[in-house]
This record gives structure tokens, sequence and C-alpha cells, in this order.
């Protein structure tokens, strides 16, 4: 499927997810569709640690939902993250696998073993039981909702099989935040739903 | 574990639970695996080992924009490798951390395997204009407290190194 079209029908399926995007392509991607400034934190160039970010985010405020996207280029850097997060096994925390088969991010630069990478059997074999990989728009506008909706225990892992970027999608408009606009504008978002003190500090 | 092991590693716990610290990531030195015991046995804390050092900096960051304290506990070559990670998300979207990390490859370290961080590891966290607080002695632990703080004011990483003869003793 293609990947616009993927983060577009996810973003129809979205409620009150708070999300985290990865690198490149997925941040483009999700402000593409988005254009959300408040409720997305676009962890740009984190090289594998979105889903970490996310965890963290997660276990401090267990009773927000939260959506983290990976590149599988990002995935093939830091693979043994699936092992803290079936560790923490974080009931509001579902991690996207973005499935492009390249380092999108880096013009679609060749990705190792791609194509023989079986990342379902990866998490699986770590133990986590909610995974789940979507090939198509159809299986994903069909299915997608009860997986979202299910109330299930445990840490979900998702699979997303997408087509790499077109050029034309490469040009794509980069989130545009500096860090700290973007620290403030969703740690502001949080504190307003939760009534936490992220900050704290004040001149 | 020696009485003087436990009496500094619970010393340094509660400093930690003072400072507001919850969540605590670890990944572990010989220096520090009383230390992480002891964490790891704490009910104030909820104790994540990682398997890497960069992990822990994505968890900890992740707790900070949650509202969590958080601390990241580790060895000298394990902060070595997490020098991307630090500029990319701590620096770059001024995002505090509290590290804390063993100073090997001083005197009194015989591993010559830590010999590179003994040359290495304080010219590199000076090259990253990255603020540290050395702690030898039992008494200097409640700097703990005012370089979490400190943290916080500066909106960046800030790393305490902890030496043999504090965790160990010296031989």
């Amino acid at each position: 499927m293609r990947y616009v079209e993927c983060f577009r029908a996810l973003a129809r399926h979205r409620t009150s997810e708070i999300v985290i995007t990865s690198a490149g392509n997925s941040s483009q991607a999700w402000w593409a569709v988005t254009r959300d400034a408040d409720a997305s934190f676009y962890l740009d160039a984190s090289m594998s640690l979105s889903t970490m970010f996310a965890s963290g985010l997660a276990l401090a405020q267990p009773e927000l939902t939260f959506w983290a996207f990976m590149g599988d280029g990002a995935f093939a850097m830091n693979p043994g993250m699936l092992m803290v997060e079936r560790q923490m096994d974080l009931p509001n925390l579902t991690h996207f696998l973005v499935s492009n088969r390249a380092y999108g991010a880096t013009s679609n630069a060749d990705l190792p073993n791609v194509g023989q990478t079986d990342y379902a059997a990866m998490a699986r074999a770590i133990g986590l039981e909610r995974v789940f990989r979507f090939s198509s728009l159809d299986s994903l506008e069909r299915e997608f909702p009860a997986l979202k909706t299910a109330n299930a225990p445990g840490h979900t892992f998702v699979i997303l099989d997408v087509e790499p970027f077109s050029d034309q999608e490469q040009k794509l408009e980069q989130p545009p935040f500096d860090g700290p606009e973007l620290k403030y504008r969703f740690g502001r978002h949080i504190e307003s739903l939760t009534g936490a003190d992220i900050f704290g500090y004040r001149i | 574990m020696s009485d003087k092991s436990a009496t500094t590693a619970a010393r340094i716990a509660d400093q930690l639970a003072a400072c507001g610290v919850r969540l605590i990531a670890s990944l572990p030195d010989n220096w520090v695996m009383d230390l992480i015991k002891t964490i790891d046995g704490d009910e104030r804390f909820v104790h994540v080992p990682v398997n890497r050092e960069e992990s822990a900096i994505g968890l900890c960051s992740g707790a900070y924009m949650g509202a969590m304290g958080s601390a990241a506990l580790m060895g000298a070559s394990g902060f070595m490798t997490v020098i991307y990670a630090l500029t990319k998300i701590n620096y770059s979207y001024e995002i505090p951390l509290f590290l804390m990390a063993t100073l090997r490859g001083q005197a009194g370290d015989h591993h010559k395997h830590h010999v590179s961080n003994g040359l290495y590891l304080l010219p590199v966290l000076n090259a990253i204009s990255m603020p540290y607080q050395i702690i030898d002695r039992p008494d200097e632990i409640g700097l703990i407290s005012r370089c979490y703080t400190h943290t916080r004011t500066y909106s960046r990483p800030m790393v305490i190194l902890f030496t043999r003869d504090l965790l160990r003793g010296a031989h």
C-alpha cells in the first residue's frame, strides 16, 4: 500500500492517541495527513529510539494511549528494543513498524537483508503476543478498528507493509518545528490533558 | 555485597528518590552491580534493564515528557556509545536527562580494556559541552540532587561519574 495513504487511513481511525514519529518519512507522512502540531512528537533522526521514547511516555502516563511509528531502517539498528518493550508490556502503547524495505529517509538506500527478515516472527520469538500485519489498505480499514478497540492487555506490535516514498513524496514538507518549540507544544498538550507538571521551572 | 557498598548504594537510592526519580533504566558495569541490585529491590523505583544504552536515553527522555522523574545508569563504555542520541534528542529538543556512569580508566582501575575510557571519557564530555560531576566520596553523594535539579534548569543532560573508590572501595 502507498505510504501516505496508509497513514491517512490510520489518521482516520485515530481518536485520542498521542503519536511519536521517527526519522524522515514517517514524520513527513504524518505531518502531511494530520498537520498535528500538538498531540504528535516528531522525533526526527532518533535512529531507532522512537518507541523507547514512547515507552517512557506510556509508562509515565498510563491513562493516555500512544502510537509510535518506526521505519524498518530504524528497526534494523536496534531490534533488541523489542525485548525492552516486551518486558515493559505497556498496554497503552502500539509500535507501528512501517516496513518500506529501505532506508527511506536517505533516498531509499538499501536495507540489509531486505525482503528476508520476518519482523512478525522476530516479535513473536521475543514473546510479543499481539502482533499484527497489514499489507493492504482494505485489510487495514477492515481489521484495524477492532484491533484498536480491543482493550486487550499487553503491548501491541503492528507491521505496515508500504511502498517506499516516490521521488515526489520525498519532497513532502518536514514538520516545520524547531526542537524546543515542539517540546513545549507537545508538553503543554500533555499537561493540559493530564494536569501533570512537566516543565516545572519558571523564570 | 559488602557493608560499605550496600551503604553507598542505599544512600544513592535515597538521593534519587528524594529528587523524585521514579524510572531508572540501567545497563550493567561491575562497579554499579550493587547499586543496580539495590534499585531493583526498591519499590520506590520502576527499574527497567535495557538492551543498550541508547534505549535508556530514549526511555528516560520520553518519561520526562510524561512528567516522570528518571535516571539512566550505565558504565563508562556504555556512555561512550550514546553521544549521538544525547546530542540529537536531548540537545536538539532541549530535553533534560540525568545520567549516572562509572569513571573508568582512572588510576585504581586495573582493567586494561578501560584505558580508552580513561583517555577519552572526560575529553568527550568536554567536547560536547556536557556538564559532569565526579563523586568520589560518600559525603559527596548529596550532590546528586543538585545535579538532577540542574538538568531541569539547564534543559539538557548532565552526568554523575562515580569512582571506584566510592562504589567498591580503594584497592
